[in-house]
């Protein structure tokens, strides 16, 4: 007989069907927390996890690591994006809720007793899933109203069992994104897991975003309630505002302002915090008319030293303000996204990258459109481009592409219409322009507030 | 070369086509609650994570029987379409487990029907076959039992000695239902091992045989994203086949993944599998009705100890 060939390989490549698989799982899947029929609402309890067992049923042997890989896929890699991005946007829902045992066990073990001891009021039904966990409204002894997430039991330790198997990662990573460089992939997606499964970690995250934030007249990020949070526990002041569906009817000034908002939020926190909350997703967002928006989830935080910062500042200013290319190519290459030395003409490179500074190139007013985005999101993947053969995504700016591919098709969406330059002057650290709109003047007071 | 007699199109499927066949064999609304029931350890063994190493090992297994190893091969065409045959397996052991009564024996008295026109001689040992013979039967039974236990054991939900003794006890009523006659299906663990004690004179790899464990193993027919996953679940299922089964494949020299890294890539392919077209459905069917049996069973307890207390 023939020797059976048995290769025991530790990698596989199921990834693109695993992403589509997670995109179907999802949407066949009882949409949990949504407006849902009342067969549904009892359906899902029906449904719900009990047991720390049912925890790692559902969320264990690399589910939850699937998941996160299609995240972190939907980052750098658009082209493949569709499932991933829909696997993103819904499987963490279709993930039932915990039942209210199994959630209150969470709190007696991390807060030492039982939530209608710790809390004034407790409502059991959770009023939103949250990575990898679930959000409860409670009422705090002091009369505070509050958002608790609570982690699923287990998790962390099955998701951080799992990332162990780095083979298998690579593997997976490898089919879902094919172009980029997987070693470097690894390290960021295992660190910033293990950060987001450490919910002392995110509430540091989100206290530096809610001081810096603090007073601003239209940004509103949640204070933490220290002594209700530990590392599976976040307890925060609860937010009001509608969801990003509603918000999109709205009229077209207020979907303006804010969108003005967000952009704001994004590029202060970027510039001076040196910290991107990496997951820009309108589910984090909770609206108020007037562009008050609140954001929520600072699990996915990238934080940056000035020398990872650098040479994107460089990029921007070598390319906006200076409109020197040959300095846009050497900002590039500091920052490890072109090989030094590469064949290519510099008005090529130019050329090739403007799309992604097109809203900030000139003054003036520019709509942001769907097109648009989808046209960052192309050129982002353009393998075939002559530039693809020497270009990369270095490791520390992995998350931040989610400017790209994420913020940029959020604000599309919106059809958001603004001097985007002038607001991005206003921000720039090598510019620090004057209030060009409103908002941007009622931001200078809070800025001379927070400085005096 | 199986490879060049698989036409193309049906690797697609492959994979599919038993997710499918799940999809459909779970039922809506049955009218009892079949052979097993939703308490039944038969019902966590076949939704186990662990469940393809079970199903790939039986298949492992089987093949060393002359007999319906022959019947196999001269009688069905599943070389011409893989897919076809997996999915038709997957639809038969997925209903009688848990279909209800009637579904259940419809379905066995259809692969009865099969069956009745599958025999012949077998070349290898010129003996005459009738797939419809108890010991083949048995056979087959007890290779799916017994790759069951191996592949919870090793990879999946670890059951206890009671429990093991009653899956196999649960499993008679499925060996019956094909024709076994009743009392000749192992009903323990200790009798199952006994049974393969006693078959294993009449084992033998033959070339078809060979021939059949190299399709299996190497498995041309999935998709390219998968052929990572087949791979790893060829390694799990033949190293844990018995001693005897093992020497008898060729298999020396096997060292048996490590339970983690397997059920790793047992959780992708479930994820997968989860993605198909029904599959989560159908699982939140089983996962519903297990928990309605709880419900009731705690219920049931309940008012036993208040009447109890009553009186």
């Amino acid at each position: 007989m023939s020797e059976p060939r048995l290769r025991v390989s530790r990698g596989l490549a199921a990834m693109r069907l695993a992403a589509r698989g997670g995109a179907r799982y999802a949407v066949n899947a009882p949409r949990l927390f949504a407006a849902a029929g009342e067969h549904r609402q009892r359906l899902r309890d029906d449904l719900a996890l009990r047991t720390a067992q049912d925890v790692a049923d559902t969320l264990g042997t690399m589910k939850g690591v699937l998941m996160k890989i299609g995240q972190l896929a939907s980052y750098v890699d658009e082209g493949l994006a569709p499932p991933a991005r829909r696997m993103l946007a819904t499987l963490q829902d279709s993930v039932p809720p915990m039942s209210p045992e199994l959630a209150a066990g969470v709190i007696r073990a991390e807060l030492g007793g039982d939530p209608d001891q710790v809390f004034e009021t407790w409502d059991p039904l959770p009023i939103a899933a949250a990575s990898i966990g679930q959000v409860h409204r409670a009422i705090t002894r002091d009369g505070l109203a509050v958002a608790v997430k609570v982690q699923y039991p287990g998790i962390a330790e099955t998701i951080a069992a799992d990332l162990g198997n780095v083979a298998l990662i690579r593997s997976l990573l490898k089919v879902a994104v094919p172009a980029q460089d997987v070693n470097g992939l690894i390290g960021e997606l295992r660190d910033r897991i293990t950060e987001e499964l450490d919910y002392v970690r995110e509430a540091e995250s989100q206290r530096l975003f809610a001081g810096y934030f603090d007073g601003h007249p239209f940004i509103t990020v949640p204070k933490i309630v220290d002594e209700l949070s530990t590392a599976r526990v976040i307890t925060s002041e609860l937010a009001t505002g509608v969801r990003y569906a509603e918000m999109l009817g709205w009229s077209q000034e207020e979907k303006d302002l804010t969108a003005e908002t967000i952009y704001r939020f994004t590029f202060r926190s970027l510039y001076e915090l040196l910290a991107f909350n990496g997951d820009p997703h309108p589910g984090n967002y909770l609206f108020e008319p007037g562009g008050r928006v609140t954001f929520l989830d600072f699990g996915l935080v990238k934080h940056f030293t000035d020398a990872e910062l650098g040479p994107l500042i460089d990029m921007v200013q070598t390319l906006c303000i200076d409109q020197d290319e040959d300095g846009f190519r050497r900002a590039m290459e500091d920052a490890g996204f072109l090989q030094r030395g590469a064949p290519l003409a510099t008005p090529d490179i130019v050329e090739h990258m403007s799309v992604f500074y097109d809203p900030v190139r000139s003054a003036g007013v520019q709509t942001m459109t769907g097109e648009q985005a989808s046209a960052i999101a192309r050129r982002y993947v353009d393998f075939k481009s002559p530039l693809a053969a020497y270009a990369r995504i270095p490791r520390a700016y992995v998350i931040i592409q989610r400017i790209n591919l994420g913020l940029f098709a959020i604000l599309g969406e919106m059809h958001a219409t603004a001097d985007w330059r002038s607001i991005s002057e206003e921000i720039w650290p090598f510019v620090l322009a004057s209030p060009s709109t409103p908002m941007g003047e009622a931001e200078a007071g809070w800025r001379a507030a927070a400085t005096r | 070369m199986r490879r060049g007699l698989v036409t193309a199109g049906v690797s697609i499927s492959l994979f599919q086509r038993a997710a499918a066949a799940f999809a459909a064999s779970v039922p809506s609304d049955p009218a009892d609650d079949g052979l097993f029931g939703p308490r039944s350890v038969t019902w966590r063994v076949a939704a186990d994570l662990s469940a393809p190493v079970a199903g790939l090992r039986s298949l492992l297994l089987q093949a060393l029987h002359p007999l319906a190893m022959a019947g196999v091969d001269q009688h069905s065409d599943w070389r011409a379409d893989p897919g076809a045959r997996f999915a038709s397996t997957a639809a038969y052991v997925v209903t009688t487990t848990y279909g209800d009564t009637a579904t259940a024996r419809a379905a066995a008295a259809r692969v009865r029907r099969i069956h009745g026109t599958v025999r012949g001689t077998d070349t290898v040992t010129s003996q005459p076959y009738d797939a419809n013979d108890p010991a083949l039967l048995l056979w087959v039974h007890a290779g799916l039992v017994d790759s069951g236990l191996a592949a919870c054991r090793l990879y999946g939900a670890r059951l206890s000695a009671a429990e093991e003794d009653r899956y196999v006890a649960e499993m008679t009523a499925v060996a019956e239902l094909i024709g076994v006659p009743a009392g000749m299906a192992p009903a323990s663990v200790a009798e199952l091992d006994a049974y393969f004690t006693g078959v294993r004179p009449s084992l033998a790899s033959s070339a078809s045989t060979a021939d059949t464990v190299t399709y299996l193993l190497e498995m041309p027919d999935v998709e390219p994203e998968l052929a990572e996953v087949w791979q790893v679940l060829a390694a799990a299922s033949a190293a844990s086949l018995p001693d005897w089964a093992r020497e008898l494949h060729g298999f020396s020299g096997l060292v048996p993944p490590q339970r983690e890294p397997v059920r790793q890539v047992l959780g992708v392919l479930d994820a997968v599998y989860l993605g198909e077209p029904g599959v989560l459905e159908a699982r939140q069917r089983l996962t519903l009705r297990m928990r309605a049996s709880e419900a009731q069973s705690s219920e049931a307890q309940s008012s036993e100890a208040q009447s109890s207390e009553a009186q």
